[in-house]
């Protein structure tokens, strides 16, 4: 189980693997969106393609 | 003139033209009138080219006199998207960034739609970029719905479906990446077109997203949208997406009805479906019993990767991050909040994260590529409840409740097209959407068609005040 101190420190790992440096209005928005979408991108994540799944064209 | 302009739809205002009881100089007339009555509240225009629309109407009425009528859009007065270029016309997308741009030619769309003798009556407003929120203040106002002003049409091409559901234009184009086109229809009573991707180029049309990316009509009818779809549709050397486009005829099949289609529910889009609106699923649910009552057939049928479309959908929007990057980096202050938050995030996916999703799309795509060989169609709700007021707005995020229905038919690029399917308990217009097979737009059509004729709600028009 993650806290909140967890995905804070995630997130601020993910802003400077992207480059991102952000200003405090930003980040809070920003900080906001990311956590609300990671159930899916956790769904992503957990989706594996078969080997048939070639990327689209 | 005994015909009034904004009581018609496109098809009334071409039909009007070719029976010389309206000339275009009239309709045009009397469209800049509405405009200037109506628009400093709705704000559906960014630019407004009444000179030129004026000019555009004469020369159609000279040629129509001398009996050459080019086609159904000779002299009928439609808008374009802020983001569709017409040269010597400022194009701003909404967006600090290029308040002062004027492209110096025409997109391959615009070419086409003067070709076939179309008038231009301007720009028309878009959430910022394709991609921004909903607003009423700054520079670029994205415009009120006409049924509630203080409720937004929802985006991006919100501009197109004001005008068009207002009767300040005869019919217009939007584009749509994860449902510019059919939400803002959806929430202002309008017939909205995502054509099959690659069906309509996209040169000379600024990008969000260029994997996803369509362009289409925003109609009060479905022949409306048709007509504009036939004008517009085709190969373009300059968009490699076009080079397999097949077109058909959007028109010949309109009235050939419902009897005979085999139609596909997936009732998990109805029942316990995240966010979506009890109105909305009534309205929907009966529109498919009025499709069967009119000879269609109905098939329970299920997808199960489209659970993952949203998943998907997201990290492409990667795309729109590389294309701003830098300028938003240099910038930053052009950007409004809505719209950088939203480019930010899509710059958090991994190399691994978009790869990802490229595959899972493709199996998205076969599994839908199976349904869709053995329907002809498939019927969802076009968004999950009414248009919501601008405050209603979510800050960040992509709307997901709505987004769910309309962003799977931008990652496999199949057309689908929203019509009226009635009207919420506060008066608010609501739509199911029905979606082919890649590059049959015209069976689409038909279904859409159908059912218009079976419950024509999209002749009730807003009251303006």
């Amino acid at each position: 189980m993650k806290t909140t101190d967890d995905r804070r420190a995630q997130f601020e790992a993910e802003c400077r693997s992207a480059s991102l440096t952000l200003g405090a209005r930003d980040d809070e928005l920003l900080y906001d969106m990311w956590l609300d979408w990671l159930p899916e991108r956790d769904r992503l994540r957990a989706a594996v393609p078969a080997p048939e799944d070639e990327p689209w064209r | 003139m005994a015909v009034n302009v904004a009581d018609l739809d496109l098809r009334g205002v071409s039909e009007g033209l070719g029976k010389r009881e309206l000339s275009s100089v009239e309709a045009t007339e009397a469209y800049l009138r509405r405009i200037a009555t109506h628009d400093p509240v709705l704000r559906a225009y960014i630019t407004v080219t009444g000179d030129a629309a004026l000019a555009q109407a004469k020369d159609a009425d000279a040629e129509i006199a001398r009996g050459k009528r080019r086609g159904p859009l000779h002299g009928v007065p439609i808008a374009l998207k802020d983001l569709i270029a017409v040269a010597g016309v400022k194009m701003t997308s909404g967006s600090q960034v290029l308040a002062d741009h004027v492209p110096a030619r025409d997109a391959f769309i615009t070419r086409k739609l003067k070709d076939a003798g179309a008038v231009l009556l301007g720009k028309l407003a878009m959430h910022e970029w394709a991609f921004g929120r909903p607003v009423t203040d700054g520079p670029f106002p994205t415009g009120r719905n006409p049924w509630d002003v203080r409720r937004a049409p929802a985006g991006s091409s919100s501009g197109s479906a004001v005008a068009a559901a207002a009767g300040l234009c005869a019919g217009a184009l939007g584009s749509d990446t994860g449902g510019s086109i059919r939400g803002p229809a959806a929430m202002t009573g309008l017939v909205g077109h995502k054509p099959t991707y690659g069906l309509v180029s996209r040169s000379g049309v600024l990008a969000l997203s260029w994997s996803l990316d369509h362009v289409g009509p925003m109609t009060r009818g479905v022949w409306d949208s048709a007509v504009l779809l036939q004008a517009i549709a085709g190969i373009d050397p300059d968009d490699t997406s076009t080079r397999t486009a097949t077109t058909q005829d959007y028109v010949q099949h309109l009235e050939d009805g419902a009897r005979g289609l085999r139609l596909g529910l997936l009732k998990r889009y109805y029942v316990d479906f995240p966010g979506l609106n009890d109105d909305v699923r009534s309205a929907a649910l009966t529109a498919f019993d009025v499709l069967r009552k009119e000879g269609s057939t109905i098939e329970d049928v299920d997808a199960p990767s489209l659970d993952l479309a949203l998943a998907v959908w997201a990290p492409l929007m990667s795309e729109a991050y590389e294309y701003h990057a830098d300028t938003m980096r240099k910038t930053p202050e052009k950007f409004r909040e809505g719209l950088r938050t939203r480019l930010l995030f899509s710059a958090l996916f991994t190399a691994q994260d978009v790869q990802r999703a490229q595959r899972l799309r493709a199996r998205i795509g076969r599994e839908v590529d199976a349904l869709l060989s053995r329907v002809d169609a498939l019927i969802f709700p076009g968004q999950a409840g009414p248009a919501l007021t601008f405050e209603d707005f979510p800050t960040t995020g992509f709307a997901p409740a709505s987004i769910r229905y309309t962003a799977p038919w931008n990652l496999l690029g199949l057309p689908a097209v929203v019509v009226p399917c009635g009207f919420s308990r506060e008066g608010l217009p609501v739509s199911i959407q029905i979606v082919g097979r890649r590059f049959d737009d015209a069976t689409v059509l038909r279904a859409s068609a159908a059912f218009e004729r079976a419950r024509p709600w999209a002749q009730h028009r807003p009251v303006l005040e």
